[in-house]
């Protein structure tokens, strides 16, 4: 990869303030039932857009400046009009991608897909079949998911998977990179698995934060590992910060990228399927910043006060260990979802590398215990106490701490 | 459009631990290196197999018929 995609936003983006990568939730009907989905999908909204409001909505994005438009659900694929909408992006000039769970793209429709313009699929796959089956609920969706990868690639789109990374599917990283870029995957996104929705339910399938430890030493080593094999390792936005490892697992074209706050409203922004429109899709409603049946897009995205909090907070903002962190002006407490969830606030963030880092210098960890139920909605989440105790075992201590090349 | 996006402070790479720092001081916080000795000797490294990649190629176009 010699170039960065141009779902990457640059400085100038975030100065401008333009929403170069949507997400945007076409339905939220799902064949799957996957037992760490943050928007309890399953039945469809009864309220979704139409396909008149749903291409209205497009050319209001083209309008913005948006480069990047990725169709997840739910399973987009079960929304009638999808390629409608996939044709309707790309005639307005913008990237489509298409994020699903891969248990009904079969050869047909991936076949459409393509001819209606779309570029790329990440196909969802959470660990090797056992866990994966175990997790997405539906026994045989790993080997429909890994077909549907190979099918893509056979299509012309960009092949890429996507992976949560929790408990179970940890250990299972580096076999399921074999399996990958065997299949034929050249980008590999992760995302740590948020304490929301479904997750909230199963606090057992959630990471701790000292196992940050032994997280990111793995994943810089799959990122060296995958570059020289053709696949680009991309991590999400709660995957992180500093520490030595941030550049190796950051870097796709520049070494000196390094993570520099969240950006939900700066540079991009959610859409649930309902019209509502949302600075991170992974946000629960007091982030939702008004709904296209109401307000132009344009309106929402330039003038209310929700999509705003990125742009309007201060180190002040933040609380707990991130409040006084080295890195708090530029990190700002990371990913907001991650915290949100946990702590019914953003600000202060344990799923870190660096903080675990310094606690274990300390000769201590921190540990979350689930205190509150979530109530059962979409989006929902419950609430978790932070323990900090002393740490049991000796951290895992790196091979090698991976230098540039 | 009046209100600008955030643009978050720019961080130095160290080449000597790889840990990200701020500009202010000369010497790594982590590893204590000095961070300008260390960029210098870090690009004159870059600088070196940019120029192999070059001679490589150029000999690879002088064998071509």
């Amino acid at each position: 990869m010699n170039e960065l995609p141009v779902r990457y936003a640059g400085d100038e983006d975030a100065a401008n303030r333009v929403p170069v990568s949507i997400v945007w939730e076409i339905t939220l009907a799902c064949d799957l039932a996957c037992s760490h989905c943050g928007s309890r999908a399953g039945r469809r909204r009864r309220d979704e857009l139409t396909t008149a409001e749903a291409l209205d909505l497009v050319a209001q994005m083209a309008e913005l400046g948006t480069r990047d438009v990725g169709l997840i659900g739910g399973e987009a694929y079960l929304r009638k009009d999808w390629l409608e909408i996939v044709a309707a992006v790309r005639a307005h000039g913008m990237e489509c991608g298409l994020q699903s769970g891969g248990r009904n793209l079969n050869d047909e429709r991936l076949a459409k897909a393509a001819a209606a313009g779309l570029q790329g699929v990440g196909l969802s796959i959470d660990g090797l079949r056992d866990v994966h089956d175990e997790v997405r609920g539906v026994p045989g969706s790993f080997d429909l998911a890994l077909a549907a990868l190979r099918s893509v690639t056979a299509h012309g789109m960009v092949p890429s998977v996507n992976t949560q990374i929790n408990a179970k599917s940890m250990p299972q990283l580096r076999q399921l990179m074999d399996l990958i870029i065997d299949a034929g995957a050249t980008q590999w996104q992760f995302a740590i698995t948020v304490a929301m929705g479904n997750a909230a339910d199963h606090p057992e399938l959630l990471l701790q934060p000292w196992q940050m430890l032994e997280l990111m030493p793995l994943l810089a080593e799959l990122a060296v590992e995958g570059r020289e094999r053709g696949l680009f390792l991309q991590p999400a936005n709660n995957i992180g910060y500093f520490g030595p490892y941030e550049s190796t697992i950051r870097n796709i074209v520049d070494d000196e990228i390094h993570w520099h706050g969240c950006v939900a409203g700066d540079t991009v922004f959610g859409i649930e399927a309902d019209g509502t429109i949302k600075s991170c899709p992974g946000l629960p409603s007091p982030y939702a910043g008004g709904n296209i049946r109401e307000r132009s897009l344009r309106d929402i995205w330039e003038n209310s006060e929700p999509i705003a909090f990125t742009r309007r907070r201060t180190v002040d903002d933040l609380w707990g260990y991130c409040r006084g962190c080295y890195y708090a002006e530029v990190c700002m407490g990371g990913c907001t979802w991650t915290a949100h969830s946990l702590f019914g606030r953003p600000g202060n963030n344990p799923m870190c590398h660096y903080r675990a880092l310094e606690m274990d210098k300390a000769g201590l960890r921190e540990r979350l215990v689930k205190v509150k139920d979530a109530p059962g909605h979409a989006f929902d989440h419950g609430e978790f106490e932070l323990i900090v105790e002393p740490a049991v075992a000796p951290a895992r201590v790196p091979d090698r701490i991976l230098i540039d090349g | 459009m009046a209100e600008q996006g955030r643009i978050a402070p720019r961080l130095r790479l160290c080449r000597g631990c790889r840990q990200f720092v701020g500009w202010e001081a000369p010497d790594c916080r982590f590893c204590g290196g000095d961070l300008d000795e260390m960029e210098a000797e870090h690009e004159a490294r870059q600088q070196a197999v940019r120029d192999a990649a070059a001679a490589l190629q150029a000999a690879i176009e002088a064998e071509r018929p």
